[in-house]
């Protein structure tokens, strides 16, 4: 009995052996077989989320990340489908742990956009007209400057000659001499005008009683400049025709007048030397002074919009001068003068049939002319205008003094 | 005869010459404006010669041509024309040295 029992341990170890062989001389068999051995020692290791079909392989130990893929039954090999398309190397991130490549994306992948940059092609080498645009606008710019200047130039000249002819036989009836240059040896008439200027145009006569001579300036705009021709556009001026008598000692009586618009009195009275000693009160309407109604009146009022200045001096030394320091004082020279100024009308788009028009305003320089030389200045008027004259005399003797004494001092201080 | 030399103002023996007037009494009466053309043209042909700047040296011919249009006939031309001259030769040298058509400055 005791032999029978020690026996069934060795069967059962004999009947184990061949089993075991098998397996893994038929390690590729039939899975069923296998399946059963494997649900009895490999029960543990078997994951429950895995399909029925999923071969579990004893001998291949079980993958760490079990996919979940299907298995294929048959098999001498054992492949792995993934779902989806998935494949074992999807994510390119997970190629490298990103914590040790910080930066790494950045540099790996460049921004092509910023490598390419489009250049134009060079001006010079394009072989067209149309790159020099700039230059043919210059030549443009040129070109009309000079057209302007030959046009403004040529009608300034017609303006001057349509004046000249439609003023030549009042002037000729009232001087001996009519146009002179002071270069020719005798004193002969030219009979023309002298051209300063393209815009400014002299007329010299002189031969006549109660004046010495007559100055007339025909002061255009500057027409043929293009430049002042845009300025024009922005402040429209017109053109002047100024006058200058000057007249003898006894020709005229002493006394400072002037008339004119506000706005040409209020600059003369600034920039003249004798307005500005002598007729110091601010410039009032004519209404004020109660003149009578005379024909001079009349003709100032009626030829308003012509006149902008009239200006009778006896003490007249022009503009003042700025006397610069250390210089000596020097005393102004006087003379008893006539002046004139009259606006053209049209106020830049002169015409010369408008030439015509300034013929009775030379008319009233004649007959000024006349009548000062004539008018005398009752006693009263005539011992205070000579009074104020002596005053002014004083003052700047006094000036002159002044200067003098503070020129010794500093030369005294430098001495010292 | 005696009615009409009283009344004929002409007098053929009170003529006086024409004296030109002088700029010392009034110099604010002259036109500044071609002096400064003819400095201004000068500055801007010399820098076109020597910084080789195109735009200066067509401003120097522009203001050649202002100085000349303003200028008094009592003026030397020879002083004008040196001006043109000057300008003319720094806008050729400009293009001679580089052909290159000029950039607007915008």
């Amino acid at each position: 009995m005791r032999s029978c029992l020690l026996l069934l341990p060795a069967l059962l170890l004999l009947l184990a052996l061949p089993d075991t062989r098998g397996r893994y001389n038929d390690e590729f068999d039939d899975g069923e077989d296998l399946a059963e051995f494997d649900d009895n020692d490999f029960a543990e290791f078997e994951d429950v989320s895995e399909d029925p079909t999923v071969e579990t392989e004893s001998e291949p130990p079980p993958r760490p990340a079990p996919s979940s893929s299907p298995v294929e039954d048959d098999e001498d090999e054992a492949t792995v489908e993934t779902e989806d398309g998935q494949d074992e190397f999807e994510d390119a991130d997970a190629q490298y742990d990103q914590e040790e490549f910080e930066g790494y994306e950045s540099k790996s992948n460049p921004s092509f956009k910023d490598t390419l940059i489009y250049r134009e092609v060079p001006a010079h080498l394009q072989n067209s007209w149309e790159s020099y645009y700039m230059e043919i606008l210059m030549v443009t710019g040129l070109l009309a400057y000079i057209m302007n200047y030959i046009i403004g130039k040529n009608k300034n000249s017609r303006l001057a000659q349509a004046w000249f002819n439609s003023h030549r036989e009042l002037l000729e009836s009232n001087f001996a001499l009519v146009g002179d240059d002071g270069t020719s040896k005798e004193a002969t008439s030219t009979g023309k005008l002298n051209q300063e200027n393209e815009h400014i145009y002299n007329l010299w006569c002189s031969g006549r009683v109660c004046c010495e001579g007559m100055l007339i300036q025909l002061k255009f705009l500057k027409r043929q400049d293009l430049l002042n021709v845009l300025a024009r556009m922005m402040r429209p001026t017109c053109d002047q025709v100024q006058i200058k008598v000057t007249l003898n000692d006894e020709d005229m009586d002493t006394f400072v007048f002037a008339v004119g618009s506000r706005k040409a009195m209020g600059r003369l009275q600034k920039e003249m030397q004798d307005l500005s000693e002598f007729c110091g009160d601010k410039p009032k309407s004519g209404a004020k002074y109660g003149l009578p109604d005379s024909l001079m009146v009349h003709y100032i009022v009626n030829h308003a919009d012509k006149i902008e200045s009239i200006h009778f001096s006896d003490q007249f030394s022009g503009p003042k001068v700025m006397q610069e320091e250390g210089q000596p004082l020097k005393l102004p020279e006087t003379k008893k003068t006539l002046l004139f100024t009259f606006n053209v009308p049209g106020m830049g788009n002169t015409s010369p049939k408008d030439m015509d028009s300034l013929l009775p305003l030379m008319n009233m320089v004649i007959y000024s002319i006349d009548k000062v030389k004539k008018l005398r200045l009752n006693r009263e008027v005539s011992a205070q205008t000579y009074r104020y004259s002596n005053e002014a005399a004083q003052r700047r003797e006094q000036k002159k003094m002044d200067k003098k004494q503070m020129k010794m001092k500093q030369i005294k201080v430098k001495a010292m | 005869m005696s009615a009409n030399s009283m009344s004929d103002p002409r007098r053929q023996n009170k003529i006086f010459r024409y004296k030109p007037p002088t700029t010392d009494s009034n110099p604010t009466l002259e036109d500044p404006t071609p002096d400064y053309m003819n400095l201004l043209g000068m500055i801007f042909s010399m820098c076109g010669l020597m910084l080789k700047l195109k735009w200066c040296a067509w401003i120097a011919v522009y203001c050649s041509f202002i100085s000349f249009a303003n200028s008094r006939s009592s003026e030397d031309t020879k002083q004008m024309m040196s001006s043109f001259m000057l300008s003319i030769s720094a806008v050729v040298m400009s293009y001679l040295q580089n052909p290159q058509p000029m950039s607007p400055p915008w």
